[in-house]
């Protein structure tokens, strides 16, 4: 699984490269994402009784740094996005990954690794669609044409959901467990920087790209955790 | 008058006394039942709102968890919470104003919810805390982007508080909608805290209803005037239970439960339930009341009767010993109580020194007489010791025939005085030896009268006045002072009469010597029936054995 999210990754920073070879004009842009937890108040008991779990949730939930994205904000792409495929599992009734970065014109795959059905939908803007019931094994895959947030649902599961961000542009990576992340092959120029989340919204950087260069930022978002504990 | 002033009946006296004692008690008894009962009914009162109190906290607890459960079954709805999320996804990321489509169907979820849950109102409030989305049939108090500030309650796991949108006060169950444990929004099931809702609980609690928030009555099922006493008196310091007055009327009063800043208080009216209970108590302290007076007046009438009755019959025998003058009767020792026992012994005995002091006194008047006709009779040597001698025949004559002993006492002191009234007669008359004249006789025949009127002057010597007076009478009507005949005469006046004339007969006189006892009973005989009564003379003859066996019954009879 976690194989998987590499391999998803890789897959963008190979897409960047490979965009950076045919500009020579370009630069690259690392830094580090920090997560800083915003402690609401008291949060409300969930639930009246105590909550009587089906199945094995206790889903082995990724940490919080990879549901965020960094990317450059209204980035311009002349060039042939890269179709891509990326997988997002329904497993322990949760979307794994939670979030997905892909460019206009990718795939997603919805593989169902739970022993019961599970469904696809969504409302977004974006992509309003709807893929049906279907059992453990089988798959259903999606290509999204339209750049935007596609928010994605489980029909059965109310509490299930994942977030798919399509871009125009190359230019977006998910930071490494330790936050770091790397924007290559970008070209020279003055951009905004970004490192989304679902709950926060977007937090901008200003950057400078100087070619053959590497501008360093560093990114700071505050994600609201529940409990407490961050 | 003076019947106005006599003292009242023992009978009455007792009825008062009784009275007067009942009553008191029953007075005690009203003051001590009134008391008592108005105490247990407060406690009662007290207590049944607290039993009320503990029931209504453990209902409402579980009826607010079972809201919130069916809320929140209705609530997981992957479309609800999908339009919500992908609303407040793109509102954030785009800065746009929200989808209307999203709204629109978060709104047809929400009426869904609000037809199923009993509820004023299902508000969806957002991660912002501002509603977002309301139904049911107050929905119009929960206008759309409106901020909301929920007063929790403080209880650990509690899930409810009270929220205020403009002049409505709700009551809210809080149910999170959760994605991926996060929590996305709020659906609020809100119930307004409004007179509707303090009539429901009202009826259910059976209890007057007051709900108090921030220091203000919210709704009541009290009267207005007695909502703004409790609102001052007891609202502010929020206490958990005791009595106030409201209105004129006591009320014990606890808190029910506790939402956030807002109170639940039951009121249980005190004058209400124990007028109830006074009732039940005076109709049985009446009962009683009856019971015991009648009981008490069948005591105190057999008390009188037993106090009375002893009382009167000894103060019969008194009177009817007043009526006799008869100082020898004792009363009868009636044995009913030890103190008229003690009185009647204590009286027969005062009697009986009466009697004897009676006796003593007679006993020397008696012998005053005896005296005086000792010394009468001594005043002629022929006539010396006649009374005496009179009396003991007289006396002879009358156990022969057999008279009372009373009789007797009378006849013998009768006898000593019968020529009593000589005293009144002058010497020479009385004293001349030879015939008298007729004028002499006559001044002889006054001695009767007047020794009846000498007698007059001493009231016990009433019953000798006859023999005195009439000593003289003959049968035949010859006698004097009356001339009386036959049985006219009384009989102890004939016996002395017979008895005076025989002592003269046997008595030696200045003109003439004595006579043998049978010659003059012989003389007796031949004047019986003109002189003498016969069976008078037969008796004296009769109690004279030697003078009997002298003149024999062969001399007599022929007579």
């Amino acid at each position: 699984m976690r194989r998987g999210l590499l391999y998803v990754s890789a897959l963008g920073l190979s897409v960047a490269a490979l965009g950076a070879g045919q500009l020579p004009e370009t630069g690259r842009v690392i830094g580090r994402v920090r997560l800083t937890s915003k402690v609401p108040g008291k949060p409300l008991p969930s639930t009246a009784y105590p909550r009587r779990t089906v199945g094995d949730h206790d889903a082995p939930s990724l940490p919080e740094i990879r549901n965020v994205v960094v990317y450059i904000k209204d980035a311009m792409y002349r060039g042939a996005l890269p179709a891509m495929r990326a997988d997002l599992r329904q497993e322990h009734e949760t979307f794994i990954p939670h979030t997905v970065a892909i460019t206009r014109g990718s795939s997603v795959d919805f593989p169902n690794g739970d022993p019961f059905f599970h469904n696809v939908f969504s409302l977004s803007r974006a992509a309003n669609f709807n893929l049906g019931r279907y059992e453990r094994g089988q798959s259903r895959a999606r290509e999204f044409t339209k750049a935007g947030t596609i928010k994605v649902y489980c029909d059965i599961h109310s509490h299930m959901s994942a977030t798919i961000l399509v871009f125009d542009h190359p230019y977006f990576t998910i930071p490494e467990l330790d936050g770091s992340f790397e924007l290559p092959a970008v070209p020279a120029g003055q951009y905004t920087i970004v490192g989304w989340h679902e709950r926060v919204g977007e937090r901008l950087e200003r950057v400078r790209v100087e070619a053959g260069k590497a501008a360093s930022i560093e990114l700071t978002v505050p994600v609201p955790v529940d409990g407490g504990a961050p | 008058m003076s019947d106005a002033r006599r003292p009242p009946r023992l009978l009455m006296k007792t009825l008062m006394v009784t009275f007067v004692t009942v009553a008191l008690l029953l007075a005690v008894v009203f003051v001590v039942v009134t008391v008592s009962v108005r105490n247990q009914v407060r406690q009662t009162v007290a207590s049944n709102l607290e039993s009320t109190q503990r029931l209504f906290a453990a209902v409402e607890t579980r009826r607010q968890r079972e809201l919130r459960a069916q809320a929140e079954t209705l609530a997981d709805n992957a479309t609800l919470k999908a339009a919500l999320d992908t609303y407040q996804t793109e509102t954030r990321a785009d800065h746009a104003t929200g989808r209307a489509d999203l709204l629109a169907t978060i709104d047809q979820v929400l009426e869904k919810v609000a037809a199923r849950v009993d509820s004023d109102a299902i508000v969806l409030v957002d991660s912002r805390q501002a509603t977002l989305a309301a139904a049911g049939r107050m929905a119009d108090r929960w206008p759309r982007s409106r901020p909301v500030s929920l007063v929790a309650s403080k209880a650990p796991d509690s899930f409810d508080g009270v929220a205020r949108m403009g002049d409505s006060v709700f009551r809210v169950v809080t149910v999170p909608l959760l994605l991926d444990d996060a929590t996305i929004g709020t659906l609020y099931v809100a119930t307004s805290l409004n007179q509707e809702y303090a009539q429901e609980l009202d009826r259910l609690a059976g209890n007057r209803i007051a709900i108090v928030g921030d220091g203000l009555v919210l709704a009541t099922t009290l009267t207005p005037r007695a909502s703004r006493q409790f609102e001052s008196a007891v609202a502010v310091e929020h206490q958990v239970d005791g009595t106030v007055a409201l209105d004129g009327e006591s009320y014990a009063f606890r808190r029910l439960v506790t939402v956030g800043d807002t109170v639940f208080y039951a009121l249980g009216s005190i004058d209400e339930s124990s007028q109830a209970a006074m009732r039940d108590a005076m109709r049985n302290l009446a009962f009683v009341g009856v019971f015991g007076i009648g009981l008490a007046a069948i005591g105190s009438l057999w008390l009188a009767r037993l106090l009375s009755e002893p009382i009167g019959a000894l103060s019969n025998s008194l009177a009817a010993m007043a009526a006799s003058q008869n100082v020898s009767a004792r009363l009868p020792v009636t044995g009913s109580s030890r103190e008229l026992d003690t009185l009647t012994e204590t009286f027969n005995a005062l009697m009986a020194s009466v009697g004897e002091a009676q006796a003593q006194t007679q006993s020397a008047y008696t012998g005053a007489i005896r005296a005086l006709a000792s010394a009468l009779d001594a005043r002629d040597p022929y006539t010396a010791g006649h009374s005496d001698r009179v009396s003991v025949l007289s006396v002879a004559i009358c156990r022969q025939l057999n008279l009372p002993p009373a009789d007797v006492e009378v006849v013998r002191l009768g006898a000593l005085l019968h020529d009593i009234g000589k005293i009144g007669i002058p010497d020479d008359v009385l004293r001349k030896p030879g015939a008298l004249t007729a004028g002499e006789f006559d001044i002889i025949k006054q001695h009767p009268v007047i020794g009846a009127r000498m007698l007059r002057s001493v009231a016990f010597l009433a019953p000798h006045i006859p023999i005195v007076e009439l000593h003289h009478e003959r049968p035949d009507g010859q006698g004097y002072p009356r001339g009386l005949r036959g049985d006219e005469i009384p009989l102890d006046a004939r016996i002395v009469h017979v008895a005076d004339a025989y002592d003269a007969m046997t008595s030696a006189r200045a003109y003439r010597s004595a006579r043998l006892p049978a010659e003059a009973i012989r003389e007796l005989w031949r004047c019986a029936g003109t002189h003498f009564h016969a069976d008078i003379v037969a008796a004296l003859a009769n109690s004279l054995p030697g003078v009997v066996s002298d003149a024999t019954h062969a001399e007599l009879e022929p007579v």
